[in-house]
């Protein structure tokens, strides 16, 4: 069990506006992100000692550092497997802050993946490393795109759940229906009817287009700091109960077709187990899911995976309205990935912190503790975050 | 003939296929198609069967292995169909299954060339041999 449990704090977080062309670089992003996070958390940048990223982001530490104009940078690190990695750098700073390798540590993602380059489209590389053979090996099946590959999948849990496409559209619909009443949305004041998402063209069968979230321009930063030091703070210290990385047996990076269950559950559950005992809590503790929407149908997955439904029911589970902000486990209150933007998950982190805070624009009452989950069908990570009384 | 774990020992240019991205663990199953054949890895050390290929056997840790044939026979496990966006040498709509081999593997594979109204789950399914330009490749269509 990781001891680092409630040892440090998210103080500040920090995020540009979201949109399909912003106008400005990628490191500016990332930096206006940070700053903001930091003057959020009352802290001056040159305090900064610790940065975490994931390794697909395209903005170096130290040009970020040069830009805010920090002193002495002694922890760096980044996470992999794409939006698989986004609770991976609140690991590695709660790590590293409570073992005293660093004291103010900044997590970013910062990208221009709409305007400057296309995200999600077909994966193929050289040279031929241990991750680019295998994407090449299914890329010759006609394989090639997160959507298919996740269609794949979810293909499957279809099979054995009897889960349909309007149960994914069920959950597309929440999650504009949370977007249209937040103005940082890129959604803001559009939601969605079921016929709507059923009407939306095929991506890949079973996924259809009002499944697959938008690919954005935007950053999000957030600031970790000490449990103690947040407490002297002037934001409401939203503590780190747990993180956890997970990737069982059979998890490859979008292709975990070899496994005896290829849905995207298996890394989620992996995660939970983590988490549950680091935190001590269970699943009924937790007032607030941000589930990791790439494609809305991982979520029917993640809410079995993370323990809050019976395996096969989170259909009905989101069909009853449990996960509508006055349902019994509200879910992306902020309109998730589908619905507010795409920024590899960090949007969602940032959301936890607001609903915490209470000062989330679809605020749920008595919120004490959010689980936050990353990618699913990739090696994954994921948070619970939680207030002190 | 032999592809054994040592037979990628020579340079990229001598691999006998034209996949354009393989290494030394991948290379005899490119090489298999060539030769029209649908190979997967043997372990030398406790016999069992491992598909998507990998340099030891996660039974018994062994590097000695050996490409023997498989049938091509199998069921469809799961299957997607790729509608967008259009792909090199792929017409779209195009189905990709995840097929369960009668000899207990799995593989993943082209199903291009089978309507995709007549796929489902459980679907017993052949293994054909086809080139894609210069490359020999397979897929498998509805038994």
């Amino acid at each position: 069990m990781a001891d680092f449990a409630n040892k440090t704090a998210i103080a500040g977080i920090g995020a540009t506006e979201f949109s399909k062309n912003s106008g400005r670089s990628e490191l500016r992003l990332a930096v206006e992100a940070t700053l903001t996070a930091l003057a959020d958390a009352g802290i001056d940048p040159s305090e900064v000692d610790g940065m975490s990223s994931f390794t697909m982001d395209n903005n170096s530490e130290q040009e970020i550092f040069r830009a805010i104009g920090g002193r002495d940078l002694k922890f760096f690190t980044r996470i992999p497997q794409g939006g698989g990695g986004t609770c991976g750098p609140l690991q590695q700073a709660a790590m590293a802050i409570s073992t005293g390798v660093a004291n103010i540590v900044v997590c970013y993602r910062a990208m221009n993946e709409r305007s400057e380059y296309r995200f999600g489209t077909p994966m193929s590389g050289l040279p031929p490393t241990s991750d680019n053979v295998v994407f090449a090996y299914h890329g010759f099946a006609g394989l090639m795109t997160p959507a298919a590959m996740i269609g794949m999948m979810m293909r499957r849990y279809m099979h054995e759940t009897g889960a349909t496409s309007r149960d994914f559209a069920n959950y597309s619909v929440v999650a504009r229906k949370h977007a249209a009443t937040n103005p940082n949305a890129f959604f803001y004041g559009k939601p969605i009817t079921v016929e709507d998402h059923q009407a939306s063209r095929m991506i890949a069968d079973p996924l259809r287009l009002l499944d697959c979230c938008q690919e954005s321009d935007g950053g999000v930063a957030v600031v970790v700091v000490s449990a103690e030091r947040a407490r002297a703070l002037r934001q409401k210290p939203v503590l780190i109960r747990a993180a956890a990385q997970g990737s069982p047996a059979g998890t490859l990076g979008l292709a975990s077709f070899y496994r005896a269950d290829i849905s995207p559950r298996d890394e989620c559950a992996a995660a939970a187990r983590q988490l549950y005992e680091t935190a001590r809590m269970t699943p009924k503790d937790i007032q607030v899911a941000i589930l990791y929407d790439h494609f809305g149908p991982t979520v029917l997955t993640s809410l079995e995976g993370y323990g809050f439904c019976a395996r096969g029911e989170a259909k009905d589970f989101i069909k009853g309205g449990n996960i509508e902000v006055d349902g019994t486990l509200p879910v992306n209150t902020h309109g998730g990935q589908l619905g507010e933007a795409y920024i590899h998950g960090m949007n969602g982190v940032a959301e936890a912190v607001r609903q915490l805070r209470g000062q989330a624009v679809n605020q749920v009452a008595g919120v004490h503790n959010v689980l936050v989950s990353a990618g699913s069908g990739v090696p994954t990570s994921a948070a619970i975050l939680g207030i002190d009384g | 003939m032999a592809y054994g774990g040592d037979a990628g020992g020579e340079a990229v240019a001598g691999r006998g296929h034209n996949a354009p991205c393989s290494n030394r663990d991948f290379d005899f199953f490119y090489r298999g198609l060539e030769a029209e054949q649908l190979l997967i890895q043997k372990c030398g050390g406790c016999g069992a069967l491992r598909s998507l290929p990998t340099p030891a056997c996660a039974e018994c840790r062994s590097f000695d292995w050996q490409a023997v044939p498989v049938s091509g026979e199998g069921r469809i496990h799961s299957f997607v169909i790729h509608h967008y966006p259009p792909l090199p040498g792929f017409e779209t709509p195009h189905p990709i299954a995840v097929v369960d081999l009668a000899e207990g593997v799995r593989l993943v594979a082209a199903m291009d060339g089978t309507a995709p109204d007549d796929l489902q789950v459980g679907a017993p399914v052949t293994a054909e041999f086809l080139r894609r330009g210069d490359v020999a490749a397979y897929r498998f269509r509805l038994s």
